[in-house]
């Protein structure tokens, strides 16, 4: 079962990318704030993140910034963000995400997302 | 040194400002001319502090320097207000000096006062060169009153200079705290915006999940609410968009990437979106997609420009309206008109129509909820196209769009 992490500080929408994955046969991953985040990518072998952006302790950019520093393999990220402004899918496309995914979601296109960066399809 | 050697450097003196300065002006004149005539008494006077004989007397020439006698009852006059005059007053009433000599302090032949040197025995010398020093004076003390009237002129003017600039001053930081709260206001509207999303996600996403019936089946009332839900939610959020659209459009902040587009293919796109719509109505959309223009516009912009007033014509033509779309082309300009038969608008809204926040109560879009946005967005979208938005409708026979976009032909 492909490992998904789950970086959202939203307990209900944690909650809804959880259980959407979960029924699609994924094992989902939870972690609250980036740092929580930093730790499950250093220890785990992940196929996907799911990441928010604003986060308490670290967020989403300051997440990747350290990674990128420390040179840490990463798997395929989608972001998933409340934030509708331009800047911010400008900072993802610099750390060359190309799915940037703004809240409110419509699951089936979020699902569709999921599968074609794990190349299901 | 003889008296006009020494009166011709007192001149000297007085033209170069060496001693004669300021308030002590007056003062130091008298004290230097009475260093130079011994055993004299000089007084000045000035034809706006004496009384009106003296004033008529000097300026009918009954008195002149040559008149060294000059009548006891003007002296009197003169002398009785001038505290150190009335020191040369002996016992008996008789004056300490014998002889009088009278100038007038004159600038060519208009007379503002008089000097008077009173000794007990004048020569000539003495005479010549009190009327040389008196003569100069009068172009030194207009002068000096010149210069103070322009000295309080300058400061006038200093002062005004810079109450002005404390009044610009004023208004800039008040232009810079305004232009602040206005950004504070988007920054707000933008954090506004991500929070109103945050927990729209998870109504929207919830009631989509059980819609799908991914978890299981749901009776007729279940799915009919969850439905309910949707609608209500995705209403909500494309009110959210609005407002962030139009605080990003008065921030200057909308991001206008413009590229080589066919229109014809993008109202075709939004035509198919909006089936659902019109087909419900029955509504008849005209449109001939045998032409194509290319033109450079922004896609995403221009499909929400178009997706608005498309909407808002279906929303507001009745069952079994038509609805027109027509292309045309004036060398590099396009002209894009959105025609329906609907209820239109009556002429004393005409103006108000792009306003923001402006609702149009009448029977047909009763219910239809907005923001009173979408037009205002729409008015500003055609204009990063370089183009503008007329509007044309009569009440009860229809409504017409017309966007003429300047040079955006390729």
């Amino acid at each position: 079962m492909k490992k998904i992490l789950i970086v959202e500080d939203n307990e209900l929408n944690m909650k809804l990318f959880f259980d959407i994955l979960e029924y699609q046969k994924y094992t989902p991953i939870k972690a609250i704030n980036g740092l929580e985040a930093y730790k499950v990518i250093k220890e785990e072998e992940l196929d996907l993140i799911i990441l928010d952006v604003q986060l308490p302790k670290l967020n989403g950019f300051e997440l990747l910034e350290k990674l990128k520093k420390e040179n840490i393999n990463l798997p395929p990220i989608i972001i998933v963000s409340a934030c509708a402004m331009d800047s911010d899918k400008q900072k993802a496309k610099e750390f060359k995400i190309e799915d940037y995914i703004t809240k409110p979601i419509d699951i089936n296109n979020f699902i569709k997302t999921v599968k074609q960066r794990l190349g299901e399809i | 040194m003889d008296i006009l050697e020494k009166s011709l450097n007192l001149i000297d003196d007085i033209i170069n400002d060496k001693e004669v300065k300021n308030l002590d002006f007056y003062e130091n004149m008298l004290t230097m001319m009475s260093s130079l005539f011994n055993n004299s008494f000089i007084g000045i006077y000035f034809l706006e502090n004496t009384d009106y004989i003296l004033k008529a007397a000097i300026k009918n020439n009954i008195l002149s320097k040559k008149d060294c006698k000059i009548p006891t009852e003007f002296i009197e006059k003169l002398l009785a207000n001038d505290k150190k005059a009335l020191k040369l007053q002996t016992k008996n009433n008789d004056y300490l000096f014998k002889n009088n000599i009278l100038v007038k302090l004159a600038i060519r032949n208009s007379v503002f006062g008089f000097c008077i040197l009173s000794k007990d025995s004048i020569v000539k010398d003495e005479e010549t060169a009190f009327e040389a020093l008196v003569n100069l004076l009068s172009y030194k003390i207009k002068d000096f009153e010149l210069n103070e009237v322009f000295k309080i002129q300058v400061k006038a003017m200093q002062e005004a200079i810079i109450e002005k600039e404390g009044a610009y001053e004023v208004i800039k930081k008040q232009h810079k705290k305004l232009q602040e709260l206005d950004k504070t206001k988007n920054l707000f509207i933008a954090n506004i915006s991500h929070e109103l999303r945050t927990p729209l996600n998870a109504i929207i996403g919830f009631s989509q999940a059980l819609d799908s019936k991914i978890f299981g089946e749901l009776n007729e009332k279940q799915a009919e609410y969850i439905k309910d839900i949707q609608i209500s939610s995705l209403h909500l959020l494309g009110m959210i968009n609005e407002i962030l659209d139009i605080s990003k459009l008065e921030a200057n902040a909308m991001k206008f990437n413009p590229t080589e587009l066919n229109s014809t293919l993008i109202i075709q796109e939004v035509i198919n979106i909006l089936e659902p719509l019109y087909k419900n109505k029955n509504i008849e959309i005209v449109f001939n997609n045998n032409f194509n223009f290319n033109i450079k516009a922004d896609y995403q912009k221009f499909q929400q420009i178009l997706y608005n007033l498309l909407s808002n014509a279906i929303k507001f033509t009745p069952k079994d309206g038509k609805i027109e779309i027509i292309q045309s082309e004036n060398k590099k300009d396009y002209t894009l008109k959105i025609k329906d038969n609907g209820i239109g608008i009556d002429k004393k809204y005409h103006n108000k129509i792009f306003k923001k926040f402006v609702h149009i109560n009448n029977e047909s879009s009763h219910g239809q909820h907005s923001t009173g946005l979408g037009l205002t967005i729409t008015k500003e979208l055609v204009k990063l196209h370089n183009g503008k938005i007329i509007l044309e409708s009569e009440l009860n026979k229809g409504t017409t769009f017309t966007m003429e976009f300047k040079n955006i032909i390729i």
